[in-house]
């Protein structure tokens, strides 16, 4: 999963960022809103956590252009704890929003559910046959075993059960479990996938050769 | 048992008032026209005095026409009718008395067949002989006449004798005595008269009342109008107190005294309700300016404490804590600082200073945060002494110089001048940054306002100017920002020259 923060207090934006890298996001950062529209234009991201009080652009303007060409699950940032302001951020089209000062928990719990609400779940659970990813707690447990896996593994996991049934391929893996800072070793990709296959089971995820991998 | 109610009270005096004129205009009126019938009546008397006592004067018809003695008047009256006046001189105790007439044109005056007509009786003062009397004289007649004639002079000239007309029950009589010695009264009844004037204090009580009804209510109506706009200024007043704010009175007649009031109250209204939503609105935007250096803390303390961390990385969460809480402190401060002035609670230093050297004082201090932007600081100072606090008007330089240097360009300029000008000590400091836009110039001095919003960083809480017009205020002077865009902003301070 990679997540986009914009904003423009630097020791926040350390920490949040910090703290979701720490949560096994893929995490970009941008301190103003040109950068931020930038970014979030050009990239698809699994989620923007976008605050509205920006130098340049503001929050409410990179909100409004980026929907003209992206659904990205945004969630607003604000101080603003006015009911109209509230209103003003969902009816631009932010999927969430919340108000500083926050808990990294309720954060958390919020970039979950736009992330889970982007790809048309209802739960945090996904079961397939007898694997089962529980995005909350991020455990992967089979037969009622859990499974260690590392971050990066538990990632690729999570991202190809929420897109199960579907192809996905290689550039969007790189695209959704690396930030802009990691070198995309092409061979990174195999190794997790290797390593992650030794754990579940060798049938779990399929390799389309020539398009990329899926689990059916 | 007074009512309290002004429309009640004003009703009670003002029925009050009316009654008593009424009463008094009734009255007047009434004694008026009594007084009028009364002197008719006494004209009426003194006539027929006059005419009895030609009368007594005649000589005796039978001696000169030998017509009987006494006339009927009514000669086509049947004559088994008795006639209305008894000549008494035919019966034998009366032989003596002098002879008497009553003229024929005059007996009509003594309609002895009409109940309220006017009668009369003739005696003699020397034996009391009875001369003359008609028929419907009352029974008092007699008795009176024989004390009155003892009480009236008679050695006054002929006319009206000094008897005055009395009342006897419901008849009324004046009298005379002739020197010739005959004792003449003469009377009539009052009762037409009295029913008279009781039709009039009737009329008069009934005019009266109508007039006092019809003035009741036009006031109640002219009151309950004027004291209208009271009970919609109570009203209105009643919801503002209950917390809507927005309410105002209807003020339709503002020509009125009470309409007036209500447009002051308006006013006052509207200043509270303008005054409320600040105060509203500085409560919000200072607790937005707390949210985000506490949200810094929340978010750095948490993601610090989730796992086990280094040295170097607590020491970097605990720096960025500090920057945060140093964040806060400066903005309570500067929150304080406009509570106290608000509250008028600033205590200021009040000595002559030279401002050119206050001024100087403050560009040596910004001088290195200059050089760091690479700004040009240039002055032109001479020397005006003001009186005020030191700290606070270098306060209120630095903060301009500050400004000035912050949103200047690179190799940019900054320029400070002091003067005299107009009675006024005159501090001018333009920069050559952006400038601010026109939209932005009218609330540079409101509470919390940026000009530039990305300025939200950790040195600038929105409410250094709004420092700086207070405390220019407090020293009785003006501060105002002027600008042209892209090319810089100018600010002029205004303070009143030391006495």
């Amino acid at each position: 999963m990679r997540i986009l923060i914009v904003e423009d207090e630097p020791d926040l934006l350390a920490s949040l960022a910090q703290a979701l890298r720490e949560e096994g996001y893929a995490v970009d950062t941008a301190a103003n809103g040109d950068d931020g529209f930038f970014n979030a234009e050009g990239t698809d991201y699994d989620a923007i956590v976008l605050d509205v009080m920006l130098p340049g652009l503001d929050g409410w303007e990179i909100l409004r252009r980026l929907r003209k060409t992206k659904s990205t699950p945004v969630l607003m940032l604000t101080a603003r704890d006015q009911t109209r302001d509230r209103v003003k951020g969902l009816d631009s089209g932010a999927d969430d929003y919340l108000v500083k000062p926050f808990d990294l928990q309720e954060l958390f719990a919020r970039l979950r559910a736009i992330i889970r609400r982007g790809v048309n779940k209802t739960t945090n659970v996904i079961e397939i046959g007898g694997l089962r990813v529980d995005t909350a707690t991020r455990i992967v447990s089979l037969g009622n075993q859990p499974v260690e896996l590392t971050a990066r593994e538990y990632s690729l996991v999570e991202f190809l059960a929420l897109h199960r049934g579907a192809v996905v391929t290689r550039t969007q893996l790189y695209e959704h479990l690396f930030d802009e800072n990691e070198s995309s070793l092409s061979n990174l990709l195999d190794v997790h996938v290797s390593n992650v296959r030794k754990k579940l089971g060798a049938d779990l995820i399929v390799t389309r050769r020539g398009h990329g991998y899926c689990i059916e | 048992m007074i009512p309290q109610s002004i429309k009640w009270r004003l009703q009670l005096w003002y029925g009050l008032i009316l009654v008593a004129v009424l009463v008094g205009f009734g009255v007047t009126a009434y004694q008026l026209e009594r007084g009028r019938q009364m002197r008719r009546l006494d004209d009426e008397l003194h006539h027929r005095l006059g005419i009895l006592g030609i009368a007594m004067h005649r000589p005796p018809p039978g001696m000169e026409a030998g017509a009987p003695l006494f006339d009927h008047p009514h000669r086509d009256e049947p004559p088994d009718q008795e006639p209305p006046f008894q000549d008494d001189r035919h019966s034998p105790d009366n032989r003596h008395s002098p002879a008497f007439h009553l003229p024929l044109e005059t007996a009509h005056l003594f309609d002895a067949t009409d109940p309220n007509g006017f009668f009369f009786r003739i005696e003699s003062t020397f034996d009391h002989q009875v001369i003359a009397h008609s028929t419907n004289e009352p029974a008092f007649a007699a008795a009176v006449i024989k004390s009155g004639a003892s009480r009236v002079e008679t050695s006054l000239p002929p006319g009206p004798r000094p008897f005055k007309p009395q009342i006897v029950g419901q008849d009324y009589f004046t009298m005379d005595v002739r020197p010739s010695g005959e004792a003449i009264l003469v009377g009539c009844s009052l009762a037409p008269e009295l029913a008279e004037l009781r039709k009039t204090a009737l009329n008069l009580t009934a005019i009266g009342g109508l007039i006092l009804l019809v003035g009741l209510a036009g006031g109640w109506w002219l009151v309950g109008r004027a004291l209208r706009p009271i009970s919609e200024i109570s009203s209105t007043a009643a919801k503002i107190s209950a917390g809507d704010l927005s309410q105002r009175i209807n003020a339709a007649e503002t020509e009125s005294e009470l309409g007036q009031l209500a447009a002051v109250l308006n006013s006052t209204f509207a200043r509270l309700d303008t005054a409320f939503a600040q105060q509203k609105q500085f409560a919000a935007d200072a607790a937005h300016e707390l949210r985000t250096p506490v949200s810094v803390i929340l978010a750095q303390t948490q993601t610090a404490l989730a796992r086990e961390r280094d040295a170097a990385a607590y020491k970097q969460t605990v720096e960025a804590c500090q920057r945060a809480a140093q964040r806060m402190r400066r903005l309570i401060e500067s929150l304080l600082e406009l509570a106290r002035f608000d509250a008028g609670q600033e205590v200021l230093q009040r000595r002559t200073l030279n401002l050119a050297q206050t001024a100087a004082d403050c560009l040596e201090m910004v001088q290195p945060l200059a050089a760091e932007r690479r700004v040009k600081l240039l002055s032109d100072l001479q020397p005006v002494s003001v009186t005020g606090d030191p700290a606070r008007l270098a306060q209120v330089v630095t903060n301009l110089l500050t400004n000035a240097i912050q949103f200047n360009r690179t190799d940019g300029e900054v320029h400070l001048r002091l003067a005299t000008q107009a009675g006024l000590a005159v501090l001018e400091i333009s920069d050559t940054g952006n400038g601010i836009a026109p939209a932005d110039l009218p609330h540079l001095f409101e509470r919390f306002y940026r000009a530039d919003k990305s300025r939200t960083g950790a040195g600038n809480s929105g409410l250094g100017l709004a420092i700086c017009q207070a405390i220019v205020q407090a020293h009785g002077g003006t501060i105002e920002a002027s600008s042209v865009e892209k090319s810089g902003a100018k600010f002029i301070v205004r303070l009143p020259l030391a006495a």
